[in-house]
């Protein structure tokens, strides 16, 4: 398990644990990246695009730091 | 068939489709566009389906009921009934991306536990086919329990289509709480709603559920929109419910989410397929190098330089074109109408005024015409992001960047996109900050000031000095806002950060017709509203700038140097009596404050005008020089004012300083009394739109001082 932000672009990963503040968890949830999710790191420049299903997310470097993912 | 005439409500995620269904239901032109947040408020419309007038009302894009942004709270509030007294609506059309759709089922299976009727709209079934995404809406249909019928919102027909459900549907309720909340869940339900919000809060009954749940995931009750009583209960209430969730082994936090989507994957496992993935999308490859760290706002301010420097020089034949059509106008209507007070009320007042600022129509045209491009490919989105580092820095957030962008057109339709910003904090920066970008009403002063005064150069082969100075006082706004915003960030305290997380939507073509048509709306209300006003404005002015009626003194005798000190044997008379004309001694009690700034009364009666719109200011000159001018000539408002001579001095009025200092005073002066209205609305508070008047209207008169004075010294 890693942090979002240390993610390689292109590597499949699957959402583990949401270790931010729950104003954030919830916005994540609803968006549909929930602990369980499988996405796929599209780009990582300290702020992370992360796909996940159909939903393209952009993500800010904070937040990535705080999403903990593993490899698929 | 639904006989009775019902209120139809229209819901769903961000960017889905639903201003686009409403306009076809109602005819109605709201705005659309490729990117989350379009819709910022209720709008209301009507349509007839089988000769009932049913009332359709769009909202803001929601990702669920748990509202966090004003934009959210107005959709969840007005489905209960909560928003403004209004009814809770009869039918609830959730409009779902169907390319995305468990992740747009979530806020359905939320609104289903409302207890009003629901259907389901599967919208853009276009986009998944491209994406090799099959539904069965009957599957789904029958797994959630509501009627749902798949459309492609561009396409007529389907529209039709949607109609007749509509129509057919016999309104029944879904079953709430269908998702299965597990035993602990809903005993912390349970809790919850009985032994307070029953007790202490008048939310109302068909919302209880959902608040239960917000309230149980996020831990307090923050931003209620509704009355309570007993906080201390509340909160010991609420950390009972979540001690029962996690004696059951649960997470609070996440219970209801991972329930929620449990239920949605199994009602559309079967329901829809995915044929295998495309490896890397054309979406991927625009984003690899829009959103690229170095080259990502390298490119936006290409994209913007792009923009001004189109703007200004592919309009300018087109303007041209009108300035000589009103020119001829002018002098047919003198020539045609018999002389007198009705000709000249026309041809020096209302033609005069209106010709200033038509003319700046296809300016204003070009700018909303690339702004609607932007926003409907879906770059905007990564606009934002790509600025978020930089905007957070200072004191804004990456959310800003579109409402700070629409204020190139507007500041209005700018202030009221700051909804979709979930910080108070950063909003109120951000709207205190905006009225600083150019907005499109002080394009025609901008225009002017360069077209008469900056000379126009070839710079670099490709640029013009005129649109280097332009495109110069679009950075000098944004400048000015950003440095603003980090004196803000200091004055007001920091509270918890939003981090930035959007979704970026896929990209699209524009849809031209929308584009074209969204565009000459803008150009329609710019001629409309500006348009009363200056008339308006320029029949006063024209009463004040002619009466009382002077006569020049016909022979310069010795005592005439006592009698009127300024006058001088080389004025005409027409300018004579404008001196002495109601405007004319206004202006001169006036002229000592500005003088410093290089302006002389005439320039200060169009500042006093431009406080009602900025547009205003051309119109006004154009109206006063146009009657100084001599009966029989006619030149346009440029040409005038180059020649202007100050009769005291015999100096010209405008030299390049009062050109650059007048331009600097309109970036940066609160000089819209429309903005002012919004900002009041937007904050409820007299607080935050005076301080924005004083601060910039200080700002402007001490940095145009600073300019005019070192100018001139040079
Ligand atoms: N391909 C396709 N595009 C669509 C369809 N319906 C809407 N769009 C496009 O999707 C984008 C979003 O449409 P809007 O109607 O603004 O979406 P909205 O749900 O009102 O968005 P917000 O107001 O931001 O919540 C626009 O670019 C539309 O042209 C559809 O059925 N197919
Ligand atoms: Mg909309």
């Amino acid at each position: 398990m890693h942090p979002l932000s240390i993610g390689k672009e292109g590597e499949e990963v699957v959402v583990r644990c949401l270790d931010c503040h729950c104003d954030d968890v919830c916005r994540l949830n609803e968006l549909g990246c929930v602990e369980g999710a499988r996405g796929r790191i599209i780009s990582n420049q300290k702020s992370v695009i992360l796909q996940v299903g159909e939903a393209r997310l952009a993500i800010a470097s904070t937040l990535a730091k705080t999403i903990l993912v593993s490899p698929q | 068939m639904n006989k009775e005439p019902l209120s139809i409500a229209l819901v769903g995620n961000p960017n889905t489709g639903k201003s686009t269904i409403f306009n076809a239901l109602t005819g109605l032109r709201q705005k659309i566009a490729n990117y989350p947040g379009i819709t910022v408020e209720r709008k209301v419309g009507t349509t007839i389906i089988g000769g009932v007038l049913h009332k359709v009302i769009d909202l803001p894009g929601a990702y669920s009921l748990n509202y966090k942004k004003l934009d959210e709270r107005i959709a969840y509030e007005t489905l209960i009934g909560s928003y403004e007294h209004e009814e809770v609506p009869d039918l609830v059309l959730v409009v779902v991306d169907s390319s995305n759709l468990d992740r747009n089922l979530y806020l359905a299976s939320q609104v289903m536990d409302l207890g009003i009727p629901v259907m389901l709209v599967l919208n853009m079934t276009d986009v998944a086919e491209g994406k090799g995404i099959k539904i069965n809406p009957d599957l789904i249909s029958s797994s959630l329990g509501i009627p749902v019928v798949a459309i492609s919102a561009k396409n007529k027909t389907e529209i039709e289509k949607l109609k007749g459900e509509i129509s057919n549907f016999d309104l029944s309720k879904p079953e709430a709480l269908k998702w299965n909340p597990d035993d602990s869940l809903k005993e912390a339900m349970d809790l919850l709603i009985n032994d307070w919000i029953k007790l202490h809060t008048d939310i109302p009954d068909r919302a209880q559920a959902i608040e239960a749940l917000r309230l149980i995931s996020e831990g307090d009750f923050k931003d209620a929109f509704y009355t309570f009583e007993d906080e201390g209960k509340g909160r010991a209430t609420i950390r009972k419910a979540q001690q029962i969730i996690e004696q059951g082994g649960g997470n609070p936090m996440a219970a209801e989410v991972l329930l929620r989507y449990n239920f949605i994957g199994e009602s559309t496992s079967e329901a829809a397929t995915h044929s295998a993935q495309s490896e890397v999308s054309i979406t991927d490859r625009i984003d690899a190098f829009v959103t690229h760290k170095v080259a990502g706002p390298v490119i936006f301010t290409l994209v913007l330089l792009f923009m001004f420097q189109a703007i200004f020089s592919w309009a300018t034949p087109f303007m041209d074109m009108i300035d000589l059509l009103f020119v001829e106008g002018g002098n047919w209507v003198a020539n045609t109408l018999p002389d007198g007070m009705l000709n000249d009320l026309l041809v020096d007042g209302v033609i005069a005024g209106l010709g200033g600022v038509v003319i700046f129509l296809p300016q204003i045209l070009f700018l909303f015409f690339f702004i609607y491009i932007l926003e409907g490919t879906g770059y905007m989105a990564r606009a934002a992001f790509v600025m978020d580092g930089f905007m957070t820095k200072v004191g804004l957030h990456g959310r800003s960047v579109v409402p700070l962008m629409s204020g190139f057109a507007c500041a209005i339709p700018g202030i009221m996109a700051t909804r979709t910003i979930e910080n108070w904090r950063d909003r109120i920066i951000t709207i205190m900050v905006l009225p600083f970008m150019a907005c499109s009403a002080r394009l025609p002063v901008y225009a002017l000031m360069i077209a008469a005064f900056i000379p126009s150069t070839t710079v670099l082969g490709i640029f013009t000095l005129q649109g280097i100075t332009f495109f110069g006082l679009y950075i000098f706004g944004i400048v000015m806002a950003v440095f603003a915003a980090v004196v803000m960030k200091r004055i007001f305290p920091t509270g918890q950060q939003t981090p930035f997380i959007m979704e970026l939507p896929a990209y699209k073509m524009p849809k031209w017709s929308v584009v074209f048509q969204n565009t000459a709306e803008r150009g329609k209300v710019f001629i409309t509203e500006a348009g009363k006003i200056i008339v308006a404005i320029s029949i006063v002015l024209w009463f004040l700038a002619s009466f009382p009626k002077t006569e020049m003194p016909q022979v310069v005798q010795s005592e005439s140097t006592e009698y009127d000190s300024s006058f001088d044997i080389t004025e005409n008379p027409e300018s004579y009596q404008l001196r002495h004309s109601f405007a004319g001694r206004f202006g001169k009690m006036i002229e000592p404050v500005i003088e410093p700034l290089g302006f002389d009364w005439k320039i200060g009666i169009g500042l006093i005008t431009s406080f009602a719109a900025r547009e205003v200011m051309v119109g006004t000159l154009n109206t006063i020089y146009s009657i100084e001018e001599e009966d029989g000539e006619s030149s346009t408002l440029k040409e005038k004012l180059i020649n202007d001579v100050n009769p005291e001095t015999g100096k010209p009025v405008y030299s390049i300083a009062t050109a650059i200092s007048l331009m600097i005073f309109f970036a940066l002066a609160m000089q819209c009394m429309s903005t002012i209205a919004i900002v009041k609305r937007e904050t409820n508070s007299w607080k935050w739109p005076t301080a924005m008047f004083v601060y910039m209207t200080a700002l402007a008169y001490i940095s145009s001082f600073i300019a005019f004075q070192i100018g001139s010294n040079l």
